[in-house]
């Protein structure tokens, strides 16, 4: 079940559908009785706002937009329904969708409101969507929650260039329509005033993965801004100085299994 | 498929360790996907390609793309229109490799080291890692390793920041020397306790050797602190030799560079274990002012006290540098004072600045360098 926010529809023709989890933007508990407290998610929401707000500053009549769904699945917050609908309207949250599912058939709604990215705490939801090919990310206290000015994204090389044996996995098509989606996003800005920033990630294998993985994204159309081939370096210093708000593995391999 | 789920968010929360295979018996885990590389190249009929070491055991080199490769025409590029013609230029540039700048001497020299090492001890990450670490957009990435490629460099890791700071990088990869063009970036290096040197392109470069590294540095202000220094250029030189003469038998303190000459004297060491010391594919310099018969005494005292070897210690007694560096032909010569480094640099020596200690208030082209 869906509710619409009127004045704040998009074009469903051109706009960019992610859907966020509530427990994700809100936690799992109402901190007073009229307004739920800022998740981990919140910050993440936030940015991707301010790209939407660049966007119009460029062109009022932009249709590439993103369009927010906020998805429910815990049934304590299904039955403060309203208390999550006063809540984004309090912190001024655009959410074009609030959509109550239970976790049996979330992915139904997913899929009905042609949703193009799908983020959650929960590593069986990520898990679910990205098996019924939604494009999915985890999100935890590594990502998500950095206030920036930017939306930070981060792709991880690994996956995009794992040779393609039989036909493309339904989320990894998703993968390659979203990052062609955010490159054409990026093409509306210059390089000094551009709200988004985007990286990559290779662990595993050398140069030559990297400039694969380079190739690939120019080839959908996006702009890496940073990246890092690490070798099987450490992790750690790549993921608390870039800050992505969230981790694209290309919806293949990674989740699944 | 437990390999095969590199899931980016089990690496994020540490839990590498449960992907890889249990180690063998001789210490080293190989996962599963180093032997399929190797089995991979060996059904091509290539050698196999050396894996990069961990970064905790081996002593890495952090270079940027401007003192690896020479990025002049581009530089000028980017100052004179814009970073996104910058980018156009180095696009459309791609398949065209850079030049070798003021360090590739140097990292090919490293890489000579690595390969006698490697002979010596098979299995041993002890060996120099060098990471490329730059400040420049990820669209130069292509570029940059293309140029890599084209050169035969061993360089598998790198950091392209895109502008932000790569200074969490190089500590988390426990750097043990940056080099860059980039005065501000290095002292920023220094300030958080990383060796780090300034390099410049120079016109003219003699040959250096390729069998052998050579490595020289200026004592005071780079391998020692600029104590000593600080009393000469506030009471002069009687007052200095007077100083130094009463603290004889004190240590000096330690300079930024001094960890290098440490990691250079361990990774020696493994070579005169195995019988190979007048053959040595390491050697160190110690090119410093000071005068064999007096002030120098403290320097050698010191580096005997912190159990450093220095292969030669060429005592000036303040006379110019630059013949003697002439002679010795080191890949890398690190100097704190401007004038010492430029003096190199017109003989074709490759000198790399430190910019650390008292030495940083003076203007460069003062004669600073009379008997010290």
């Amino acid at each position: 079940m869906c509710w619409f926010s009127f004045s704040l529809q998009k074009d469903a023709d051109h706009a960019v559908v992610i859907a966020v989890t509530s427990r994700a933007v809100f936690g799992s508990g109402a901190d007073d009785d009229e307004v739920y407290g800022e998740g981990l998610a919140f910050p993440l929401l936030q940015a991707l706002q301010r790209v939407n707000e660049h966007l119009l500053m460029n062109n009022p009549a932009e249709l590439l937009l993103f369009d927010i769904v906020l998805l429910t699945t815990d049934s304590q917050q299904q039955q403060q329904s309203p208390r999550i609908i006063s809540s984004t309207r309090h912190y001024g949250l655009e959410v074009g969708r609030f959509c109550f599912s239970s976790e049996e058939d979330f992915v139904e709604n997913l899929l009905k409101n042609n949703v193009q990215l799908f983020l959650s705490t929960d590593r069986n939801e990520a898990s679910q969507a990205t098996q019924r090919g939604v494009l999915s990310a985890l999100l935890d206290h590594q990502t998500a929650s950095c206030p920036s000015e930017q939306l930070k994204v981060l792709f991880f090389g690994d996956a995009v260039i794992q040779p393609d044996t039989g036909p493309t996995p339904p989320s990894r098509q998703a993968a390659r329509s979203f990052s062609a989606q955010l490159g054409e996003m990026q093409r509306r800005f210059t390089m000094s005033d551009s709200p988004l920033s985007i990286g990559l990630v290779t662990w595993r294998g050398g140069r030559d993965s990297c400039a694969d993985a380079l190739h690939t994204l120019r080839s959908r159309g996006v702009r890496v801004d940073e990246a890092y081939c690490l070798a099987e370096a450490p992790w750690g210093p790549i993921l608390s100085v870039f800050r992505p708000h969230f981790l694209l593995s290309d919806g293949f391999g990674g989740l699944e299994g | 498929m437990v390999t095969m789920s590199l899931d980016p968010v089990q690496l994020m929360s540490g839990q590498v360790s449960e992907l890889k295979v249990a180690s063998s018996s001789n210490g080293n885990s190989r996962g599963l996907w180093e032997e399929k590389e190797e089995f991979d190249r060996e059904h091509l009929g290539l050698p196999a390609k050396p894996k990069p070491p961990k970064p905790e055991n081996a002593v890495t080199i952090a270079v940027s793309s401007r003192v690896l490769f020479r990025t002049e025409r581009e530089q000028k590029v980017f100052e004179q229109k814009g970073v996104e013609e910058y980018l156009r230029y180095q696009i459309e540039h791609e398949n065209e490799p850079f030049a070798p700048g003021p360090a590739f001497p140097f990292v090919k020299a490293l890489e000579t080291v690595n390969a006698r090492l490697r002979d010596l001890y098979p299995q041993s990450e002890e060996l120099f890692d060098i990471v490329l670490v730059t400040y420049n957009h990820a669209h130069v990435g292509i570029r940059l390793i293309n140029t890599i490629n084209h050169h035969n460099l061993f360089i598998e890791r790198f950091c392209m920041t895109g502008g932000s700071s790569p200074i969490g990088y190089l500590k988390a990869w426990q750097t043990n020397l940056y080099l860059s063009a980039d005065a501000d970036k290095v002292r920023e290096a220094l300030a958080e306790g990383i060796a780090a040197a300034t390099m410049f392109m120079s016109e003219k470069i003699t040959e250096v050797s390729e069998y052998q590294l050579r490595v020289a540095f200026d004592g005071d202000a780079v391998l020692f602190s600029d104590e000593s220094e600080r009393i000469f250029k506030a009471h002069g030189l009687d007052k200095f030799f007077e100083h130094e003469r009463e603290n004889e038998d004190t240590l000096l303190d330690h300079g930024p560079l001094k960890g290098f000459l440490e990691v250079l004297g361990k990774l020696q060491k493994k070579f005169y274990a195995k019988g190979q010391r007048l053959d040595c594919p390491i050697r160190t310099y110690l090119v410093t002012a000071r005068s064999a018969a007096s002030s120098g005494i403290r320097a050698l005292k010191t580096l005997r006290a912190w159990g450093l070897e220095i292969d030669e210690a060429l005592f000036l007694a303040g006379a110019p540098k630059g013949p003697m560096l002439e002679k010795i032909r080191p890949h890398i010569f690190f100097d704190d004072q401007m004038f010492h480094v430029e003096g190199a640099a017109e003989m074709g020596t490759i000198a790399a600045h430190v910019p650390y200690g008292i030495a940083q208030n003076h203007n460069p082209k003062q004669n600073a360098s009379v008997g010290k």
